[in-house]
């Protein structure tokens, strides 16, 4: 009865996301890229879930996924390169190109655990960031790569040019990241309830039990960094499609990785609505809510000489750590939290 | 042919030799006690040959074929159960979700409800608690949970370290009720137990591990009459 209404839940929660742009004209604006964007961040949120939540992998360097991904797809599609394959080939390709290096970065440090396994990941996210700034012959350094073409670029449907349409109305890749999230999400469920989903939570309770289980624990710890890659990568070609470039390279840098760690933890490892909703908040705030209240402070021009102290965005990362530190003293599962973990954390050992 | 075929196996950790040449066979359905002291090498002896800790030397064979060297997962695979020491069942899945975990080498879904279905038949307390989570069952469940989860892999060789341990008196019988029953049903058992007493009565042959290596070994009758043994391991 839970699941059946926690399912309802999600679908509610998607019917009115898919309908709030014929609603709201806001979204045809600028609005509609801030929505879009935290999107794409639900979609990393829960790549990462997969090997924080439900593996128990400490990852600190997700970002440099969801760069490399944004710029295998930009590679592939931007004039300056004679690919231009097409965005949605690009985005198969870079999926598989990430969930590669998910494997490569995974192979000789699986059997690093907690401490040690954070500072590889973290390692390998800086490296990747600085990496991608210093190859400037191909990453076009500091510039980024642009313009990354929309998706059916040249394509037409009907009398309805589809690239056009994706460059000048922001709602397309609404709708585009939409399906995709929805996408991830019915995914997500159904591994969580498939062999494989087992084996992920088997090897994070109790590695040594796993294995006399007949489980992997090498394979599935393997799967767990490949698909939590992948899935970051597939969030990295919705952001650079929707931004239409890479951006710079310290848009994949470690206060992108934590920022999203944080949502997952605050709320709740291991828990899809749990995660989605720690984006919304997070991530909401950092990319909707901080601009629109700045511009408004702007607007009453009560802060004529511009200083920090008066706008929101520089507040962010005190609320952050003010929301983090309320979660874990009143809530330490998370807003919304698997049902294991709450059944942990607040029962009195047996 | 014996069922388990163990030759000199030598295994250890870092400077330390926990087996010493150990040598012993299991026949298809046969209860065989391993009983020593603390240190003695019992539980290493069960995780080298469930492949937990690899072999130094020696050889495992199960049915004949060479098993050592594989890894856990795949001596699974081949029909031998590991309960471990201290139960490991996962605290944060339901009971019915661990006895499923207990057939992940499995792929006859179907025939896997049957046999969990009949696990719990042997715990009735089992089938009454399918939806709580492992962690919140007493100690004595647990341990029921772990002898049902390693049954439901459906093994032939069942390896059990200490199955008794921290237990109440009354839930020891039951357990060793069920072990004892197990060979009925062709699952040959190597038992691993600090209650020598209680495990050399169910069991047809034993071996006494002592420092690594086998001292002593007979049918459980003769090693309970030894002398040797009811000094050192009865309290007599």
């Amino acid at each position: 009865m839970r699941a059946f209404l926690q399912e309802r839940w999600e679908l509610v929660t998607l019917a009115v996301l898919a309908a709030a742009p014929l609603v709201v004209p806001a979204l045809g604006g600028a609005l509609g890229g801030q929505v879009t964007t935290l999107f794409v961040y639900c979609i990393l949120a829960l790549g990462l879930n997969v090997m924080v939540g439900y593996t128990g992998l400490v990852h600190l360097g997700i970002a440099a996924f969801f760069g490399i991904g944004a710029y295998v797809m930009a590679i592939l599609t931007v004039p300056m390169y004679p690919f231009q394959i097409g965005w949605l080939a690009a985005a198969a390709v870079s999926i598989a190109v990430t969930a590669a290096i998910g494997l490569a970065l995974g192979a000789p440090t699986l059997r690093l655990r907690g401490d040690y396994l954070a500072i590889v990941t973290l390692g390998f996210g800086e490296v990747a960031k600085v990496t991608l700034r210093n190859l400037e012959q191909i990453t076009g350094g500091m510039k980024g790569l642009n313009p990354v073409p929309p998706p059916g670029a040249g394509l037409k449907l009907g009398g309805l040019d589809l690239g056009l349409a994706f460059a000048v109305d922001p709602r397309w890749f609404y709708y585009l990241s939409l399906a995709a999230l929805a996408g991830v999400v019915v995914a997500m469920r159904r591994l969580e309830r498939s062999r494989l989903g087992r084996a992920w939570v088997a090897v994070r309770e109790d590695e040594l039990a796993a294995s006399a289980m007949g489980i992997s624990a090498t394979r599935v710890k393997l799967s767990a960094f490949a698909m939590s890659s992948a899935v970051a990568g597939l969030a990295g070609c919705l952001y650079a499609g929707s931004l239409s470039t890479t951006a710079d390279p310290n848009a994949y840098d470690f206060n992108r990785s934590i920022m999203v760690l944080c949502a997952v933890i605050l709320g709740g490892l291991g828990s899809i609505p749990g995660t989605l909703l720690g984006v919304a908040i997070l991530v909401g705030f950092d990319t909707v809510l901080a601009p629109w209240a700045d511009s408004w402070i702007q607007q009453l021009d009560v802060n004529p000489s511009g200083s920090s102290l008066l706008s929101f965005s520089g507040w962010r990362l005190a609320i952050f750590g003010l929301a983090l530190v309320l979660v874990m003293r009143f809530r330490p599962e998370g807003l919304v939290p698997s049902r294991r973990l709450a059944a942990e954390l607040h029962e009195a050992h047996p | 042919m014996p069922l388990l075929d163990v030759d000199d196996l030598e295994a250890g950790y870092g400077p330390i030799r926990a087996l010493d040449r150990v040598s012993l066979a299991v026949e298809e359905g046969e209860l065989v006690a391993i009983i020593g002291a603390n240190g003695a090498g019992k539980t290493t002896l069960l995780m080298a040959i469930s492949g937990v800790v690899p072999a130094r030397s020696g050889v495992v064979r199960l049915g004949g074929r060479r098993i050592t060297g594989l890894e856990p997962h795949e001596i699974v695979r081949l029909g031998i159960a590991h309960a471990p020491e201290g139960r490991r069942i996962f605290p944060r899945l339901s009971v019915r979700e661990n006895l499923e975990l207990g057939g992940f080498a499995r792929d006859d879904n179907a025939q896997l409800k049957r046999d969990i279905d009949e696990a719990c038949g042997l715990f009735p307390v089992l089938a009454e608690r399918m939806h709580q989570l492992g962690g919140t069952l007493s100690g004595g469940e647990q341990q029921m949970l772990a002898l049902a989860r390693a049954l439901v892999g459906r093994p032939r060789l069942l390896l059990l370290d200490e199955p008794s341990l921290g237990l109440a008196p009354l839930i020891v019988a039951k357990i060793f009720e069920v072990i004892a029953g197990l060979t009925a049903r062709g699952i040959a058992v190597v038992l691993v137990e600090q209650n020598a007493r209680a495990s050399l009565k169910l069991a047809a042959r034993g071996y006494v591990l002592e420092t690594g290596r086998v001292t002593l070994t007979g049918t459980g009758p003769d090693l309970a009459a030894d002398p040797r043994v009811r000094d050192a391991y009865l309290g007599e």
